[in-house]
């Protein structure tokens, strides 16, 4: 077991001891060490963070083109001037929201919620009983404002399939942009816990620095 | 009663302002104040200016969409800005791609490393 030893303990050190003496610069050296191996780990956190991110953007990007080509097939279906600010309601509601979270101090994560989302409604009769054909109808209350109304509607009662599409290739845009702007707050906080951590390890190294 | 979460708002041209409305990400309110922007001929720099500074401000945004291009506008506070809520987020649009290296982001990330950190 004596080779599980931890590892600062065997570091030489300027007295020659190794084993963790009493001297106050040992302890400042054992502490830039603890400093060094934070920062480091930090380091290659932010490194891989950048990746996602620069991974995440290619495929956000990706989506936007596949959106853009879909709405553009959807202009040629219904003419140029049917798909645009024109055709905007004059009273919106969002359908999707975002969720925010705060991971550690300062971090935020977000997530995209879908808002308004109802049960399926449910067609036929509720009680067991016989239904007429040819009777009275009740016709089901309009939900006022309860659930936000589908953006598509704007533009049509039949949209053409295009247009379906590219709202799609938007929706899931809006969960990477969602991941994105995460991984964005996560990289300024690492930024920020790198500079507190070089700080701390100037003042324990002024030499060194 | 559910909480209600934060919006996410849009700069940008036509095209990626609609993109995002049809997603369902768009508000009109009572007081008609929309959380979108759509960058027409005759809007100018003040009104830009003006309306990211508004969104910046507003307590129930988590993410502002903008245009690379019309960032570049309101760069300077855009760079100046270090609160997490709202982030902000450039997105390309169809006639300038999105660029890396005029990111804020990415900009700072990069301008972490210097050659005395690295020793």
């Amino acid at each position: 077991m004596e080779d599980l030893v931890c590892p600062l303990a065997v570091l030489p050190t300027a007295g020659g001891d190794g084993e963790g003496g009493g001297s106050g610069s040992e302890c400042v050296s054992m502490a830039a060490l603890d400093l060094r191996a934070e920062l480091d780990s930090l380091l290659l956190q932010l490194l891989g963070d950048l990746e996602e991110l620069e991974g995440k953007r290619a495929v956000l990007n990706a989506r936007v083109e596949e959106g853009w080509l879909s709405l553009a097939k959807a202009r040629y279906a219904m003419g140029t001037k049917s798909v645009g600010p024109l055709q905007y309601a004059s009273h919106m509601e969002p359908q999707v929201c975002l969720q925010a979270s705060e991971a550690q101090e300062g971090l935020q994560k977000f997530k995209v919620v879908r808002s308004g989302v109802h049960a399926p409604e449910e067609v036929g009769p509720r009680e067991a009983a016989l239904r007429r054909r040819k009777g009275p109808t009740k016709t089901p209350e309009p939900q006022s404002s309860e659930a936000p109304r589908d953006p598509l509607n704007w533009f049509g009662i039949l949209v053409p399939h295009s247009l379906r599409q590219a709202q799609a290739s938007f929706r899931d845009g809006l969960q990477l942009a969602a991941d994105i702007a995460s991984l964005q707050n996560r990289i300024d906080w690492g930024r920020s816990q790198l500079r507190g951590l070089q700080e701390k390890l100037k003042q324990l190294e002024p030499g060194a620095a | 009663m559910a909480e209600r979460g934060k919006l996410i708002t849009v700069m940008g041209d036509e095209d990626t302002v609609t993109r995002f409305l049809l997603g369902g990400i768009g508000e009109l309110n009572k007081n008609c104040h929309p959380n979108f922007l759509v960058m027409e001929k005759d809007i100018t720099i003040h009104e830009i200016e003006d309306t990211f500074w508004q969104f910046l401000n507003q307590d129930d945004i988590g993410i502002i969409l903008i245009n690379q291009y019309i960032a570049e506008t309101v760069r300077q506070g855009l760079d100046a800005h270090q609160h997490s809520i709202p982030t902000v987020l450039e997105t390309p649009s169809k006639e300038h791609p999105y660029d890396a290296t005029k990111d804020s982001i990415l900009r700072r990330a990069r301008g972490m490393f210097t050659a005395e950190d690295l020793h």
